[in-house]
């Protein structure tokens, strides 16, 4: 356990310079591509009024001051304000569209688990015939499909040819539940509002599905390839000796021990679905932390685009090294 | 087994219901579902300074004149009649009586003083549409305001009817910085909710003193990309599809007849610019060249589709003043006068006009590469000019390089601040303001008309003095012309009321839905 102990710690010490490398990265890639106050002031403004944003914004500084200003600023837990229209703090852009990726990205990786494994197992146990052959294919097309083409397609059949589904935003017109948590789907269920419930529902089914499809791809490959491993293996033989059910064989025994891997790339998944909810939301004007990275891109508004990446970063390396807790808590032979 | 069979029927019902088209629960009448690809910037009109929160600020405000729909005629607003001093320096208006902000504070001259006085103090981006021309607001009486002007300006009625004229309310808005409360407006509306960049929720305002709005409830959905709000329209999800469809999107909505599209000529023009204060611009034969040879009908059928109109002023067409100044010097294309100028410059097929020509492929839609690809062909089939494509980002294009004279030929447009001949030409041509735009053009003659323009107050005389300069602009091109935008906005069959006009603002109040 005291071995488990020093391995976390050290985990996290690790972390904290990628943290400040990616910071850096960022920072110093945000300043080559141009002048912020130039894209605030939009080019028209006399020489003053530029020099005084500057001072504002402590951009007339030599740039190494810039840089460690602005972490001091991040160690107080300050990502500092948006630089464009009304200035806003941009941890308040950032609450304002994060539960829509969070609610998104839940709903996406759970289709992306359960189409990923469901086809994985029938690609498996149909071992050389048809559906082996045909989930393989979907593997591989899924991983390389677009994402906005997948969900102009499902957009076009569920959404104008079918008429079942809508085909953008997070919920019905006037529906939106009483703000609780910033997850619609709990809000209206908290607040028991079955009307903004299945509203939100209906809005995440097609971007999930859009995201999810996407990542499915290799969940099917990896459950395939695994679970035709673990059924070849003894234990499995003797399973099937003993007369149990084919469920039983397959879910109890199989799967469970063909999961580990799966569980893995789980973790590894997790900046995949992130940076692909960027496209899905952009298909669906799903107002989350995507669209929110895109369009501030656009303007140049630095300090958002550097919080929002901080963030993004903050999320993943956490799940990244609770994963890796986890996998060295299970395993106790893996302490890298 | 029983258990199983619960289960099923518990997930199929959910499946049902979640499928169920259309399936609502809502007995409320439904209200009017506008979208839009644009966004709301800031709310504050001391610091918006983008046509679709103007827009807003339209239906939840209202200036002491505004716009007659349907028309540029200006009508009283929140002021009943206005004077104005003989020497045209002061304008007092009279302000209607007993009107109160959304917050329940008095809207009277005190208000309106403050209001001008915070955008002038904030020094924000618009806030030059008022500094630029009011000396100071002063308040005769609880219901007339008087604005004190630096010098005559004939235009000032048009400045007076944009947003940041537009009162607020100083309860609930602070006087030293930017705010974006909900309440502290008075127009037609008001708002119910805003969820930022998802939707706003309008409901008439009961304090209003005009007719009520037409729809009770008016929901402006915002979406990222014009392809989802298309297809929004296409399901019912929305009743209305305004700024901005593809032209693409329009001709198929057109061809499919499902749905209304709505089209009116809209002030909103796209024109090159020529850096004319150094090589080789400075050259105006080159810069007559260029206007002679360019295909306008061309970029307007292969890259809009026919979705925008030719423009040969910078006055648009529509609006009082505009004559075809670009079509009476060179026709509609003259290839061979073009030909024929470079000849006299010293080009020939052997020895070609090489020369940069820039655009931005993220501020002005998809299409501006087609359009810069189409004017390199028009260009170049001259024979005797060599275009080199370049392009650069929105941010450094507009802020940095365009002031910076680093291109010497490129694309811009313009949508209007006021809505007058002079927003059009003043800063394009004028010497005191064209560097700011990337023209860098000087010409006494155009100077003076220009000011004398600006000061008159007759409009005969200023309509013959924006004549005079949209033929000395065609002469000397130093900005070219290229077409016009036209307004476009897609409807459900049954919605009326809509009204698409040169000020370009939507009246959400004036829509509804049989």
């Amino acid at each position: 356990m005291a071995s488990l102990r020093v391995y976390v710690i050290r985990r996290v010490l690790v972390a904290i310079p990628m943290i400040f490398i990616l910071l850096g990265i960022v920072f110093f890639i945000m300043r080559v591509v141009g002048d912020p106050v130039s894209a605030i002031l939009g080019g028209h403004a006399p020489q003053e009024q530029i020099e005084r944003i500057k001072e504002q914004l402590g951009l007339n500084k030599p740039i190494l001051f810039q840089f460690f200003d602005y972490l001091g600023q991040l160690l107080r837990g300050d990502l500092g304000r948006s630089l464009i229209w009304g200035q806003r703090p941009v941890i308040s852009e950032i609450w304002d569209h994060f539960p829509a990726t969070l609610e998104l990205s839940i709903c996406a990786f759970l289709v992306s688990i359960l189409v990923g494994i469901f086809t994985g197992i029938i690609a498996a146990t149909n071992f050389g015939r048809f559906f082996d052959h045909a989930f393989r294919l979907y593997g591989i097309i899924t991983y390389g499909l677009f994402i906005p083409w997948i969900g102009i397609m499902l957009q076009l059949i569920f959404g104008v040819y079918l008429g079942v589904l809508p085909i953008g935003g997070r919920i019905g017109t006037l529906m939106e539940p009483e703000t609780i948590t910033g997850l619609y789907v709990l809000d209206s269920l908290l607040t028991l509002n079955m009307e903004s419930f299945i509203s939100a529902i209906r809005h995440l089914i097609l971007p999930s599905l859009t995201l999810g499809i996407y990542l499915s791809g290799i969940y099917t490959r990896l459950t395939r390839t695994h679970l035709i491993e673990v059924l070849n293996k003894d234990f499995i033989k003797s399973a099937w000796a003993r007369g149990l059910p084919k469920r039983t064989v397959i879910f109890k025994h199989a799967l469970k021990n063909a999961f580990i891997p799966i569980l893995t790339m789980m973790g590894l998944q997790f900046a995949l679905l992130l940076v692909g909810a960027v496209l899905t939301e952009i298909t669906f004007s799903w107002p989350g932390m995507g669209t929110l990275l895109f369009e501030r891109i656009t303007y140049r508004d630095f300090t958002t685009v550097q919080g929002i990446i901080v963030f993004f970063a903050l999320i993943v390396i956490t799940v990244s090294l609770l994963v890796d807790v986890i996998y060295a808590y299970i395993d106790p032979r893996i302490r890298y | 087994m029983k258990k199983r069979r619960w289960l099923s029927f518990l997930i199929l019902s959910f499946v049902f219901l979640c499928l169920a088209p259309g399936m609502s629960f809502s007995l409320q009448t439904k209200p009017l579902v506008l979208g839009t690809t644009d966004k709301i910037t800031v709310l504050d009109p001391a610091k918006t300074y983008d046509f679709y929160t103007w827009e807003v600020f339209q239906n939840i405000g209202e200036g002491l004149l505004k716009y007659k729909p349907g028309t540029t005629e200006l009508i009283p607003g929140i002021a009943k009649s206005y004077e104005v001093s003989p020497d045209g320096l002061e304008y007092t208006f009279k302000l209607r009586e007993g009107l109160k902000f959304t917050d329940g504070y008095p809207l009277n001259a005190a208000a309106v003083k403050w209001s001008i006085d915070r955008v002038m103090k904030l020094d924000l981006d618009p806030s030059w549409l008022v500094s630029a021309f009011v000396e100071r607001v002063e308040v005769v009486d609880t219901y007339t305001v008087k604005f004190v002007l630096k010098e005559p300006v004939s235009f000032f009625p048009a400045l007076v009817a944009t947003t940041p004229y537009t009162p607020v309310s100083p309860k609930s808005f602070p006087e030293d910085k930017v705010a974006e409360p909900t309440v502290g407006h008075y127009g037609p509306y008001r708002i119910k909710k805003w969820t930022r960049d998802v939707q706003l929720v309008l409901e008439a305002n009961p304090d209003y003193y005009g007719s009520p709005p037409k729809s009770r409830l008016f929901v402006v959905k915002f979406y990222k990309n014009a392809a989802t709000m298309r297809l929004a329209l296409e399901t019912g999800e929305i009743d209305v599809a305004w700024k901005s469809l593809r032209p693409i999107d329009i001709r198929d909505l057109k061809a499919k007849g499902k749905q209304k599209v709505l089209e009116v000529p809209g002030p909103y023009i796209r024109y090159i610019v020529c850096r004319c204060n150094k090589p080789p611009f400075d050259d105006v034969r080159l810069r007559r060249a260029i206007a002679a040879a360019i295909d306008r009908a061309r970029i307007c059928q292969e890259a809009y589709k026919g979705t925008v109109k030719p423009l040969y002023s910078m006055v648009p067409m529509g609006m009082w003043g505009h004559i075809d100044a670009f079509k009476q010097e060179y026709g509609e294309r003259n290839l061979e006068l073009a030909r024929k100028i470079l000849t006299e410059a010293g080009y020939s097929k052997d020895n070609p006009f090489n020369i940069e020509f820039w655009y931005t492929p993220t501020h002005y839609g998809d299409l501006e590469a087609d359009v810069a690809a189409v004017i390199k062909e028009s260009l170049e089939e001259t024979g005797m000019i060599k275009i080199d494509l370049k392009s650069a980002e929105w941010a450094t294009y507009a802020a940095e390089y365009l002031t910076a004279g680093v291109m010497p030929i490129f694309l811009l447009g313009w949508y209007p601040d006021y809505i007058d001949p002079d927003d059009y030409t003043s800063v394009f041509l004028h010497s005191e303001w064209s560097p700011d735009m990337g023209v860098f053009y000087s010409n006494p003659e155009m100077d003076r008309l220009l000011d004398k323009a600006r000061t008159e107050i007759g409009i005969e005389k200023r309509t013959q003095l924006y004549e005079k300069i949209q033929k000395l602009m065609a002469e000397e091109a130093p900005v070219i012309p290229l077409f016009q935008g036209v307004l476009t906005a897609a409807t459900q069959p049954n919605v009326k009321g809509v009204v698409l006009d040169p000020v370009m603002l939507l009246r959400y109040y004036l829509i509804y839905k049989e």
